[in-house]
């Protein structure tokens, strides 16, 4: 089966998948016992008030024109309107929330991914030894950890003993606008002169450290060492000078992905750059270590299976160093499931995203989820959960067409 | 590894069955340090006192039984849903196969703690709705797990002869297949009570767990992490480390045996 | 000619790409450490409050019953009279803010209002009194099942507004209404702008309420005249992330320096803990509702922050539902509502959950108000020998116990619902003739459980509209209660609770009103209704730089008065 079919084929299965949790969702709402709209009144409501606000969500119709216009709404991606007062737009609100859950989930794959293979790398070169064990056990430990007392430790030491890293938010409120030294030296002339003396004395111990590195042991090396360094201090300099200039120039975040750590990028400037990576790190890794674990192992099984195998015997043979055989022939072999793997994870990932953004007032979808489920919502409940479960089904349909295309067996 | 996690796990069912007798204090009364609460670690209360003046030893000791009732009862839905569903819709194979397959694999790859507290939150607090709603996600991986064993069982020669010699499916099922995939169902039911157990937690930080007046690891977990930040380390410490113990008991049994079961190459 | 990278004697690619990531590394780290450009952070002319707090609905008078959409509207827009900050909202206290002088009829029927001049809206109009009735119309008119106006009672007390002349306004009132002016400066009560408010139309409808709108705080609120004006509304998945407030150039009191800051910004963060160690860690200048009792203990001790204690009008009660509850035990009788009233042991709760942050309280109305007593001590605390003897002759004894069904909410609407119930419980059954079930349910369904009548006993709160102890005496029969206390007592000591009640609103005489609460109050304690249980102060924790901080009787943050030093 060409690659082309099976991704036909995959899409056409995913569309009955999500029809049917849309409905299940749907139905789920509507046989709980209880009336929902009697929740949201502050007095005692009269008759005429409760059939306006169904009128409003659209409850008063026939179950049937009900699921019909559910589904419609849903092609145009609108997901109804909230029952709190007010009855915003349930697809604006998740808009607003997603992307802080899309950075989180992100960082926190990137960590657990990097974290097990590292340790499952190690793991796997030093078999059966005390590390190895020490690993693995690791690996399993981590995962029975709730994930709110992980994290609320981290916020322990590094907010409030070390005070390295900031306990809760996405962003520091004062970077909003500018003002002060910012204004000061945004003035063009002054500015960029200012800027220019301070990279100075970092372009100069760059090229200090460059021409040690370089271990320079003849004279027409030497030469050439300090050549390079010169061409790397000036480079240095100027992208220092005009990145710096750039952000002093600019006050508010201008907010375009919604994803902080990329929007810093895309204004260039370093600052918000760091400060969001500082907000985003303790929640990151909270939730990217609980989730190390799978990785540690799968990492660990697939490298030990590779690394028996006669190719790699034979290389080593051939004398290529460890590292390269390790890093080269072995792990490419153990990407595939991993990258399965991360697919797999991501439902699971989503839900601790829920208990991290709680922990942490991330102010993304699982903090909306359980904020309305605190005011008994149900139909922006309704919206989030299907939200969740498409997303969901987008990833694991992305990963197995990535699968599909790197690994043609499992086409057939 | 097994050893280890039966040794945990049994131990603590034991600590929690015997909890009531042995705890000093009435897990629930109040105030038996006098105030200021919460009082750290001393003499008179070798874990500690929480803010209303509660014992915590004896919290610990009487405050498993929650988690416990939710991931036994989530197991026995799960089993009393899960096994018989893919016994019976993956040996009759064709349409009903698919169908079924279908169903579980939409609510497989689904966030299990988002579907958990969804349904909490709609039928309201309680064991058995937690129960239930755990129950929901994980019924797709034993049926799974079930599906793939009968299909494999299904085409094996030993199976075939006892349907040539005139076995109906249900002898079949029951003699020839069921005792082959519990095995892997028992693999499966460890890693769901581990998981019931954390997504219980869980469902207690969100604010969907049982009440107050009942001892329950979660909500002193939920209740001493605003006490943390003061110092008041030991609320949170201990049912903390004790439901780690717990879900990680299960982990340990459920790795071993699956290690039993798939030996691994061996150098 | 050898190539240059065999010219490197051994020192492969790896090593130098790692050498120029290390270096590259490090002179970031050591920019960001020593806090040089590009990675100075800018100081913030300002001060950054802190809440876990958020406006519930919406910014509009009209709409708004929640403490911070109060809060921002009175920050945002003005009154006709103000409370004078620190003071104990008495007769005298009341001071001209966009009224400049009043009169009231002998009968206080008729209050007749003139009002400051040349003060102008966000457009250049001048304000003036077609203004005053046009917000008092409008509030009036939008006829919303949740509105303030319900709550207010506006229309039972308001009978229309005449616009006398260009700079004068007369209220007249259906009832005599001593407090007037107390209604008059609570935040309900605030004028709006005609051009945001939905303009001129005599038609109202909850349609017309101003909701937020993404993007544009100037089209989210109706607000005007106030110290600030409202620059940023951010909102992220449906709840309040960023407020932003800037200094209203047409303020009318800006001669007085006010606001004393020229920008706010409101942090909003997800619970008690997140919000101790945002101050903690100095992310935040101001925190304020609401941090736990035990991180004010614990902050009392930081040598970088102060701590603030105010006064207190947030009060706790307990309510008793006469209606038939299912099968449990009927409570019309008020000798078991007296019995369960005096196994209450309010010092308990207030040390153990409140860490003595809360005072234990003996009438409805709050310690420091005009009318407060010490009524319900007379029945004690812990009394269980009363307790004891009252359900004896009920029939209740230690083999027959009162069965009690107490309810608690718990989605933290009020501070520490459930471990207050739990001492409740504990209480209660320490009399040796009560067994007492807990139940509990989230604020929706709690609200609406009030509403039907179904919870046998209910802990409850209630924090002032207006500062007069008219706004906490109506309490013990409020039909939205839903507790039937009216519907069994019709007669007797009912009657003449109502008839003090109203005596006491028709009149300014403090002698009188004194001593008609206190009669009111003692027919309350002979049948408790419901039952007074605690008060809770107002803390808030700052830099010690922060200046300006009012925890007054009003419950409210006149953020205009902060300043740092």
């Amino acid at each position: 089966m060409g690659l082309r079919s099976y991704i036909v084929a995959r899409v056409l299965l995913m569309i009955p998948m999500i029809f049917l949790l849309l409905s299940i969702v749907f139905l789920i709402i509507r046989v709980m016992p209880g009336d929902p709209v009697l929740l949201h009144f502050e007095r005692k409501a009269s008759e005429e008030a409760m059939a306006e606000l169904r009128h409003v969500l659209g409850l008063d119709k026939p179950l049937y024109v009900q699921y019909f216009e559910y589904l419609a709404g849903l092609l145009r991606g609108d997901l109804g309107r909230s029952m709190a007062p007010g009855h915003h737009s349930i697809s604006q609100q998740i808009f607003s929330a997603f992307p802080a859950t899309l950075e989180l989930a992100l960082f926190s794959t990137l960590i657990s991914v990097g974290v097990g293979i590292l340790l499952g790398v190690r793991a796997s070169q030093s078999y059966n030894s005390l590390q190895d064990h020490s690993i693995r056990a690791f690996g399993i430990v981590v995962y029975a950890i709730p994930i709110f007392f992980l994290g609320m430790i981290f916020q322990l030491i590094f907010a409030i003993n070390l005070h390295w890293l900031p306990a809760n938010g996405r962003f520091p409120p004062f970077l909003a606008e500018p003002g002060g030294l910012i204004l000061y030296l945004s003035k063009p002339a002054g500015g960029f002169a200012q800027v220019f003396m301070w990279s100075l004395p970092a372009g100069f111990v760059s090229w200090v450290i460059c021409s040690v590195a370089l271990k320079r042991k003849r004279v027409k090396f030497w030469l050439r060492g300090f050549l390079i360094s010169l061409l790397v201090l000036l480079a240095g300099w100027i992208v220092y000078a005009y990145l710096a200039w750039h952000f002093m120039c600019l006050g508010v975040l201008h907010i375009s992905t919604g994803l902080l750590t990329i929007d810093s990028l895309i204004e260039g400037s370093p600052l918000k750059f760091v400060e969001s990576l500082r907000y985003l790190f303790l929640p990151s890794l909270t939730l990217g270590l609980v989730l190390s674990g799978v990785f540690i192992r799968l990492t660990r099984s697939n490298m030990l299976e590779t690394l028996r195998l006669d190719f790699v015997t034979a290389a080593k043979a051939r004398g290529l160093k460890e590292t390269a055989v390790v890093y080269g022939y072995a792990f490419r072999n153990s990407f595939l499931p991993v990258l399965t793997m991360m697919g797999l994870q991501f439902a699971i990932l989503l839900g601790g995203a829920i208990l991290t953004e709680k922990t942490f007032s991330w102010p993304g979808l699982g903090s909306y989820l359980v904020d309305r489920i605190t005011f008994r919502d149900y139909t922006a409940i309704q919206g989030a959960v299907i939200l969740f479960g498409i997303l969901v089904a987008i990833v694991n349909l992305m990963v197995d067409i990535l699968y599909a295309y790197l690994d043609p067996r499992i086409r057939l | 590894m097994t050893i280890i996690g039966l040794v945990i796990v049994l131990s603590m069912i034991i600590m929690m069955v015997l909890g009531p007798w042995v705890s000093p204090y009435d897990p629930t009364k109040s105030n038996v340090s006098p105030p200021p609460n919460p009082s750290p670690p001393n003499a008179d209360f070798p874990l500690g006192t929480n803010l209303l003046g509660q014992d915590m030893l004896s919290r610990v000791l009487c405050g498993g039984t929650i988690m416990l009732q939710v991931a036994l009862l989530s197991v026995l839905f799960c089993f009393i849903i899960g096994v018989p569903v893919g016994l019976l819709a993956s040996y009759a194979g064709g349409i009903i196969d698919k169908i079924f397959t279908l169903v579980m694999d939409s609510f497989y790859a689904f966030p299990g703690l988002v579907l958990a507290i969804a349904i909490a939150a709609m039928m309201g607090r309680g064991v058995v709705n937690m129960a239930l709603s755990i129950a929901v996600v994980y019924v797709p991986s034993y049926y799974r797990i079930v599906r793939s064993q009968v299909l494999t069982i299904k085409e094996l020669p030993y199976t075939e002869a006892a349907r040539a010699t005139g076995a109906r499916g249900r002898t079949i099922l029951l003699r020839y297949i069921l005792p082959n995939v519990i095995p892997s169902i028992v693999v499966v039911a460890t890693v769901n009570f581990a998981d019931a157990i954390l997504t219980a937690a869980g469902l207690t930080f969100v604010g969907l767990g049982v009440g107050i007046d009942i001892p329950d690891w979660g909500w002193d977990l939920t209740k001493g992490r605003e006490l943390l930040p003061s110092g008041a380390w030991w609320v949170i410490t201990f049912p903390g480390i004790m439901i780690v113990l717990l879900a990680l008991g299960f982990t340990l049994i459920g790795e071993g045996l699956s290690e039993l079961l798939n030996p691994r190459l061996e150098q | 000619m050898k190539s240059f990278k065999d010219s490197r004697e051994g020192v492969s690619t790896t090593t130098i790409v790692g050498a120029i990531i290390l270096i590259v590394i490090i002179a970031v780290a050591a920019l960001y450490a020593l806090e040089l450009p590009p990675f100075t952070r800018p100081p913030f002319e300002g001060i950054i409050m802190g809440t876990t707090d958020s406006v519930e609905s919406a910014i509009d008078p009209a709409q708004a019953y929640d403490f911070f959409g109060w809060e921002i509207i009175q920050n945002t827009g003005c009154t006709l009279v103000e409370v004078e900050p620190g003071s104990s909202a008495t007769a005298e206290d009341y001071t001209p803010a966009l009224a400049t002088e009043w009169t009231t009829s002998t009968d206080l029927k008729t209050w007749t209002f003139t009002l400051r001049e040349g003060i102008l809206f966000d457009d250049g109009t001048e304000f003036n009194a077609t203004h005053v009735k046009y917000s008092f119309d409008r509030n009036m008119g939008i006829a919303s099942p949740d509105g303030p106006q319900l709550n207010m009672e506006y229309d039972a007390i308001i009978g229309n507004v005449e616009v006398v002349s260009k700079y004068v306004v007369k209220f007249n009132l259906k009832i005599p209404f001593g407090p007037f002016l107390g209604l008059m400066a609570c935040q309900a009560s605030s004028i709006v702008n005609p051009e945001y408010a939905g303009g001129v139309k005599t038609d109202w409808s909850t349609d017309d309420i101003v909701e937020y709108t993404e993007g544009d705080a100037r089209a989210s609120s109706p607000m005007d005249l106030g110290p600030y004006k409202l620059t940023k509304w951010e909102r992220v998945g449906g709840k309040d992330h960023e407020i932003g407030l800037e200094a209203n150039p047409n303020y009318w009191n800006k001669g007085a320096g006010l606001p004393k800051t020229e920008k706010i910004i409101i942090k909003f963060y997800a619970d008690a803990t997140a919000l101790r160690l945002a101050i903690e860690g100095g992310e935040i200048d101001v925190a304020f509702r609401h941090i736990t009792p035990t991180d004010i203990e614990d902050l009392k001790d930081d040598p970088n922050l102060k701590v603030w204690e105010g006064t207190g009008a947030a009060i706790q009660y307990m309510i008793f539902q006469e209606d038939d509850v299912g099968t449990l035990p009927s409570l019309k009788d008020p000798r078991a509502r007296r019995a369960i009233t005096a196994a209450l042991n309010r010092s308990e709760v207030t040390e153990t959950v409140f860490l003595g942050q809360s005072s234990p309280l003996y009438s409805m109305i709050p310690t420091g108000m005009l009318g407060h007593t010490e009524a319900f001590a007379t029945l004690g605390d812990a009394n269980y020998t009363l307790t004891r003897s009252l359900l004896a002759e009920l029939g209740y004894n230690e083999t027959n116990k009162l069965e009690v069904e107490l309810w608690y909410e718990t989605s933290g609407h009020y501070p520490s619902s459930p471990d207050q119930a739990a001492l409740y419980k504990e209480q209660f059954e320490a009399s040796g003739v009560m067994s007492v079930t807990l139940k509990s349910a989230d604020w929706p369904h709690y609200r609406t459980n009030r509403n039907e009548g179904v919870m046998h006993v209910f802990i409850y709160g209630w924090y002032p509209d207006y500062i007069d102890p008219d706004n906490y005496a109506f309490l013990y029969y409020a039909s939205w209660l839903n507790h039937h206390y009216s519907k069994y007592n019709a007669t007797n000591n009912y009657i003449a609770m109502k008839a003090a009640y109203d005596a006491a609103r028709a009149s300014t005489d403090e002698a009188e009103r004194t001593s008609l609460y206190a009669e009111l109050e003692d027919y309350a304690v002979e049948d408790c209704p419901l039952v007074p249980i605690w008060q809770g102060a107002a803390w808030a924790v700052t830099k010690p730089n922060i200046k300006g901080v009012y925890l007054d009787i009003t419950q409210t943050w006149r953020i205009w008065l902060l300043y740092e030093e």
